[in-house]
């Protein structure tokens, strides 16, 4: 890394070496708008900063590595792409071909069926129409419930559509990888298991295990995966593959 | 490393495949069912199905244990040779 200090007016040299802006001085797209220096320089500068920064931390690891940075799309990628395509569809040939399903019997709509299921990837909210044991019975009311336990799931089923549609609307910040973010990479795998034992509470008179415990597990199991999640992440960090890998995470774009 | 996950991973997806398929010609009463790819096979009525059936069990056996040799217990061994190497030098 070369520490060369640029004085005011030096001009940006194109052939990577000289004035890149470091981190905390990296100007905001209306301050680099304010330049008037056209779209072609402000990309240059982005990417110029970019392939610098890389540049230095590639001097600084004794990684050994290739110097391939990517493959083109023709015949590379499209050979790629068309032979993982064509492994799936014969897989999918395969089996149809070996295990034909059975058609069975068209549906009957006179009569109702006695175990009834949305699809497979609606069982989470299915499962929360089965809270009844955690609509509380309030001793204000003389025991009784403040709603009845339909309105009580369907309730959930508010709360949890609206947590996620608020995500969108956070401040994502400049993280890329679960590691950067442990604490939130943690609530994230919580989430997706909760979804999965909600689905198996769902189909609870099919699982061959007690129901008490079904429940239980439903809410123990995703705070459990949340802490070991944390916890490992947490180890990662201090690993030096984070460290290896922070040069990634340095190509963001600017604030 | 690659190598052995590349070789555990054909062996585990491969018979594996292999045995989902005869398990559901000959251990699997209907799609429907809650007893699938382990229900009892029936008697075999020919040669075929008598060959069938006992590569089932075989085929099991071979994703499972052979995933665990060339995932689990190959690498610990180098490890371990390593590790006792490291050891005898230091």
């Amino acid at each position: 890394m070369t520490d060369e200090q640029p004085t005011e007016d030096e001009e940006i040299r194109t052939d990577g070496t000289g004035l890149v802006a470091p981190d905390d001085e990296t100007p905001t797209w209306l301050e680099r708008k304010e330049r008037k220096t056209g779209l072609s320089r402000l990309t240059y500068e982005y990417f110029e900063r970019a392939r610098r920064e890389d540049q230095d931390l590639r001097m600084e690891s004794d990684y050994v590595e290739r110097d391939v940075l990517g493959f083109p799309t023709w015949p590379h990628e499209t050979v790629r792409n068309l032979s993982i395509a064509a492994f799936f569809v014969g897989i999918i040939f395969f089996l149809s071909a070996t295990m034909p399903p059975h058609i069975g019997e068209p549906a009957n709509p006179s009569s109702t069926p006695a175990i009834i299921l949305p699809d497979w990837y609606l069982y989470w909210s299915f499962g929360l129409l089965k809270l009844n044991p955690l609509n509380p019975e309030l001793a204000i009311l003389g025991g009784s419930k403040l709603m009845a336990d339909r309105t009580y799931g369907v309730l959930a089923n508010v709360v949890v559509v609206g947590f996620i549609a608020i995500v969108p609307f956070l401040n994502k910040g400049s993280a890329r990888r679960p590691v950067e973010q442990p604490f939130w990479a943690a609530v994230g795998a919580g989430g997706v298991v909760l979804a999965l034992t909600l689905s198996l509470l769902a189909v609870k008179n099919l699982m061959p295990m007690n129901v008490d415990l079904l429940f239980d597990l439903t809410f123990l199991l995703p705070i459990v995966i949340g802490i070991i999640t944390y916890a490992v992440l947490k180890t990662m960090r201090e690993g030096y593959m984070y460290d290896l890998n922070r040069r990634y995470y340095r190509l963001r774009p600017p604030r | 490393m690659a190598d052995e996950f590349i070789k555990g991973l054909g062996i585990f997806t491969g018979a594996g495949l292999a045995w989902m398929v005869l398990a559901s010609w000959y251990q699997t009463e209907s799609f429907g069912s809650t007893n699938q790819l382990i229900a009892a096979p029936p008697e075999p009525a020919n040669l075929f199905d008598a060959l069938a059936i006992g590569m089932i069990d075989v085929l099991l056996w071979f994703a499972l244990l052979g995933a665990l040799t060339f995932w689990v217990l190959i690498p610990a061994g180098r490890e371990a040779r390593t590790a006792y190497r490291n050891r005898r030098s230091n």
